[in-house]
């Protein structure tokens, strides 16, 4: 039988997300909220050095839900499906997942289900303790059935005297399943009350996040960790938290904290080391890889970040082989599309075009929707003077990746070169909205506005 | 940083005290069409604004006392100027007010209309209007009225008339029709000066010696003297001026390019000012009490800020973009400010007594990006571990990385031939048909839609004769029409295509849809999309 980890962080589902009724402010105070626009101002690297995912939000590391497409902003956006996620995004948290994961049992058993949770009579069974919890478990991870734990908890928590903290976690994980948020925060204190226990602090912390409230997150795992000194589990949730937030420094911190506990955390080693190789050190960042693939994590991706970093720290006899081992390990075409990309980088680092040119042209053959492959693609072609191809480009670039601020500044060039004012200052409009603070932007727009005024 | 900006905040709070703000004052107006006069001669002060109204409609004469409104007159056509100015020695001394609008100058005594004064026309070159009565009468044709009146333009003293200019630039076909029409209206002169004038500024005594400073259209600026008839001086600007203020004897000038320049009375630059933002308008503040003349310029940064020179008093934010500014006294307090906004809304500030305007240099000394620290991080030990590996075996390094970037080449040109000949590409690599197609699918399932951008990026060939078929696994999805004709590509043209996908299996598996364009009678496809189709959820959670 297969468990879901409770505790771990799961994607918010589009009905959440739209139909919000938890946020307070529609409009946070900065540093105070998960899903502001986060590319007003950046704390950390900026876009031009570190890629943003779709909310503007640097990318991390290491993938978890969520941190592939941030909050939407419009309808279109949510319905989409985000490159690099096999699914798009669930409709609601309830469903998706979870319920798959109740068909599945389903599918394995033909003969029907194993209990027949409708003729079970639920208050007979809350009276023997050890018999409900593992009745509970089943309802709740197996049957998926949320309904019914919920009303089999209650009557155990009330038959306990409400003094079992174990059926308050549980009756919280219920209520955090139905979205009833406020309930199950209730619960969960209640729980702290009587017994503190890391998990427990861990899905309260997550009920915050939910809520929008990453600051008493975060002081909810500040408070586990003067109980609990030093435990893994709540140093990673402190410093995803952080990552969500922009801050990128202090998530830094807690990651190297929490290695000192156990060095073998993968994503701490990942995000570590993105985020060094993202701050200009890619030696360093090496490292962090190589600890990675002693560890036995083989596969597409780590040797495709060893390859990168081999270019940037310059150890050229590894670069090329680190690649070609990607290459082989690659599992779909995604993967293949992504580490063409890298080596289209490599290419045009080392300054052969025409190799750049075949490379991108190869990841896009592999992966339709790569949008940087799009943008670097316009950008050889506009070397050519192949305007019109180029422009096409940059604009299928533009509508697949609304967030890069590239294929727009790119367009805006080049729409001013062939004199095309109108269109070049509505593009570096765009790629101001998604990277406020790049300079070149903001001489193209002084430049078109003094066109503009101009007698 | 921070806290030296808000010290100066504070500083601005100590200098204007907040008297009224009404967002919703409906008050639609220009820093040209208020005026501050004591209109009953009580020594209270009141505010004479011409209300745009909305558009053409509800053009109002309205008076503010203290914070309310007074009276409403009704305009008949746009106010551009609203003054009041003493028109008798009629003791009390109650000032009169003079609205202009159109060709008129409507004048208010004790707000009510008193008399209208239409703008005289300007004498007319004589020649000209002899040749205007020649045409009256038939007596010349087109033709030999042109040339006459070239010829008049050439030599005149007096510069022609704006319809006889109109005429000279006519074709020959329609002098006919223009003389017929015009010739029995009797001719006027109404500019006298080359361009369209926007603002105006006007000093001294009509009757002694007085200046008037033009700013016009095409973005000159004429300074006119009492015993010239041609500008006597001229300023020329490479924008439009959109703000014109006189300082004692200097003209201080905003122009739409975010700049404001001081210019002497006989034109010369003096100085130049960058502001941050467009101007929205500009006013005089002049506190006679210190005798203290300075620029008051509305911002569209929800800032209005204060020079006197090129020296940068005070900042004064504001709730809603300003549009209008006016100075002076107002109720019983001399230094009131008042502000329009573009919402309507009315503010109303008063400079506190105790007010002390410091100058300070705008720009003193290196800017400040200059003492901003880059982060730039060090060089780590590893890194000089690295380099020295990298100088020991630079030949073998160099080598190693030659080769693998031969077979790199290879087997990048392998796949890349491999692409070609399958046209995996979403992107068309031949010349004929240069094309390309982005596929995106969206929804949860279990019907999609797939959305087919497809563009043609040839200069000027459309393409034609394309269609597009589908590649799938039948028992997992269902497409309606898997097969369908493109229309005729116009090059440079995106034309989304829309089609459904039916998920037709409740198991949670996903597979890859292949999409193809086709030439008609072809079989090798010119293009080829992989749609990564979602896992449909719509099915498990229905």
């Amino acid at each position: 039988m297969v468990y879901v980890d409770e505790i771990d962080v799961d994607q918010e589902g589009i009905a959440e997300m739209t139909l919000d009724e938890n946020s307070i402010a529609q409009v946070a105070r900065p540093g105070t909220s998960l899903r502001q626009a986060t590319a007003k101002k950046h704390e950390g690297p900026s876009p031009a050095v570190r890629p943003v995912t779709q909310s503007g939000r640097p990318l991390t590391g290491f993938v978890r839900p969520g941190t592939q497409s941030g909050r939407p902003g419009t309808m279109e956006q949510a319905i989409r499906t985000p490159r690099t996620a096999h699914t798009a995004r669930p409709i609601t948290s309830a469903s998706g997942r979870y319920i798959r994961l109740g068909t599945a049992s389903m599918l394995t058993n033909p003969d029907g289900p194993f209990i027949n949770l409708s003729r079970l009579n639920l208050s007979k069974y809350a009276h023997s303790p050890n018999l409900a919890k593992t009745l509970f478990e089943y309802i709740f991870h197996h049957e998926n059935d949320v309904k019914n734990a919920l009303e089999l908890a209650a009557l155990a928590t009330e038959n306990a005297q409400f003094k079992d903290w174990w059926w308050k976690v549980q009756l919280g994980k219920c209520y955090y399943r139905l979205g009833l948020f406020r309930e199950a925060e209730n619960q969960f204190k209640s729980a702290l009350a009587h017994q503190d226990m890391v998990d427990t602090f861990l899905y309260l912390g997550k009920v915050y996040a939910r809520m929008d409230q990453p600051l008493t997150a975060l002081s909810m795992y500040k408070q586990g960790l003067d109980r609990f000194p030093k435990e893994v589990t709540l140093l990673c949730a402190v410093a995803r938290i952080h990552e969500e937030m922009n801050n990128l420094t202090s998530a830094t911190e807690y990651y190297k904290e929490l290695l000192k506990q156990d060095n073998t955390h993968v994503e701490a080693i990942a995000c570590i080391g993105s985020n060094h190789f993202y701050t200009d050190q890619p030696e360093i960042a090496l490292r962090f890889y190589r600890r990675l693939l002693q560890m036995g994590v083989y596969n597409c991706e780590l040797f495709n970040n060893l390859g990168l970093c081999c270019f940037y720290a310059q150890q050229y006899d590894m670069i090329l082989t680190s690649f070609e081992r990607a290459l082989s390990l690659a599992e779909n075409d995604e993967e293949v599309a992504e580490v063409w990309y890298n080596l289209g980088h490599v290419a045009v680092g080392i300054g052969d075009l025409n190799l750049a040119y075949q490379c991108f042209k190869l990841t896009l053959a592999n992966n339709n929707d790569h949008a940087e492959a799009y943008n670097n693609l316009a950008v050889l072609e506009m070397r050519k003077n192949h305007v019109e191809q180029a422009r096409a480009l940059l604009q299928t670039s533009a509508a697949l990746a609304p967030h890069m601020y590239e294929p727009h500044f790119n367009f805006a060039c080049l729409s001013d070169k062939i004199g095309d004012l109108q269109s070049s200052y509505v593009a570096a409009q765009k790629s101001e909205a998604a990277f406020p603070d790049h300079v070149e932007t903001q001489q193209l727009l002084e430049k078109l506005r003094q066109h503009f005024a101009m007698i | 940083m921070s806290s030296s900006a808000d010290c100066s905040r504070e500083g601005e709070s100590s200098k204007w005290l907040d008297a009224h703000y009404d967002p919703v004052a409906g008050l639609n107006t220009f820093s040209s069409c208020i005026a501050l006069a004591d209109l009953h001669g009580d020594g209270d002060f009141k505010m004479v604004a011409g209300d745009i109204g909305s558009g053409p409609f509800n053009m109002k004469l309205k008076v503010y006392k203290g914070t309310s409104l007074m009276s409403e007159n009704a305009l008949l056509d746009m106010p551009t100027g609203v003054a009041a100015f003493l028109m008798d020695q009629n003791e009390p001394r109650t000032p009169a007010v003079a609205v202009a609008s159109g060709p008129f100058i409507y004048v208010y005594k004790n707000l009510r209309p008193y008399f209208k004064f239409t703008l005289p026309a300007l004498e007319i070159n004589p020649l000209e209007k002899e040749v205007w009565d020649q045409a009256k009468e038939d007596k010349i044709d087109p033709l030999t009225l042109k040339e006459m009146l070239d010829g008049i333009r050439d030599k005149a003293e007096i510069p022609l008339s704006v319809r006889s200019l109109r005429f000279l630039m006519l074709e020959q076909q329609e002098m006919e029709a223009f003389v017929n029409t015009y010739k029995q209206l009797p001719l006027k002169r109404q500019v006298g000066l080359p361009s369209v004038p926007a603002l105006l500024d006007v000093n001294g005594q009509y009757d002694i010696e007085y200046r008037i400073t033009v700013a016009c259209r095409n973005g000159n600026i004429y300074i006119l003297r009492r015993d010239s008839k041609r500008p006597k001086y001229c300023i020329e600007l490479s924008t439009q001026v959109v703000g014109m203020v006189r300082v004692q004897k200097n003209i201080i000038i905003g122009t739409s390019q975010e700049i404001l320049l001081g210019y002497s009375q006989k034109g010369k630059r003096l100085w130049t000012v960058t502001l941050p933002a467009p101007i929205m308008t500009m006013a005089l503040l002049e506190q006679k009490s210190r005798s203290i003349q300075a620029v008051l310029v509305g911002l569209k940064n929800l800032e209005v800020h204060l020079y006197r020179d090129k020296n940068l008093l005070s900042v004064i934010s504001t709730p809603d973009i300003v549009t209008s500014l006016c100075f002076g006294r107002y109720g019983r307090e001399d230094d009131t400010l008042i502000m329009t906004t573009q919402g309507g809304g009315l503010i109303i500030k008063i400079l506190k007594r105790t007010a002390h305007f410091e100058d300070k240099d705008t720009a003193p000394g290196p800017p400040t990006g200059q003492s901003i620290k880059l982060n730039v991080p060090k060089k780590t030990k590893l890194y000089v571990d690295q380099t020295l590996r990298e100088r020991e075996n630079a030949v073998a390094m160099h080598r190693v990385f030659q080769m693998d970037l031969y077979r790199l080449r290879l087997s990048a040109a392998r796949a890349y031939v491999k692409a070609l000949d399958a046209s995996l590409a979403p992107v068309s690599s031949t010349m004929q048909e240069p094309l390309t197609l982005n596929a995106a699918v969206q929804g949860i399932g279990p019907r999609f839609k797939l959305i087919l951008n497809l563009q043609n990026t040839s200069v000027n060939r459309p393409s034609m004769q394309l269609l597009i078929s589908f590649l799938y696994d039948e028992q997992l999805y269902r497409l309606r029409p898997a097969f369908f004709k493109v229309p005729l590509l116009v090059p440079g043209l995106n034309y989304p295509i829309e089609t459904f996908v039916d998920c037709c299996t409740d198991k949670g598996i996903s597979d890859i849809i292949k999409v193809f364009v086709l030439r008609e009678g072809k079989s090798t496809p010119l293009l080829t999309a992989h749609i990564n189709m979602p896992v449909s959820e719509g099915l498990v959670a229905g």
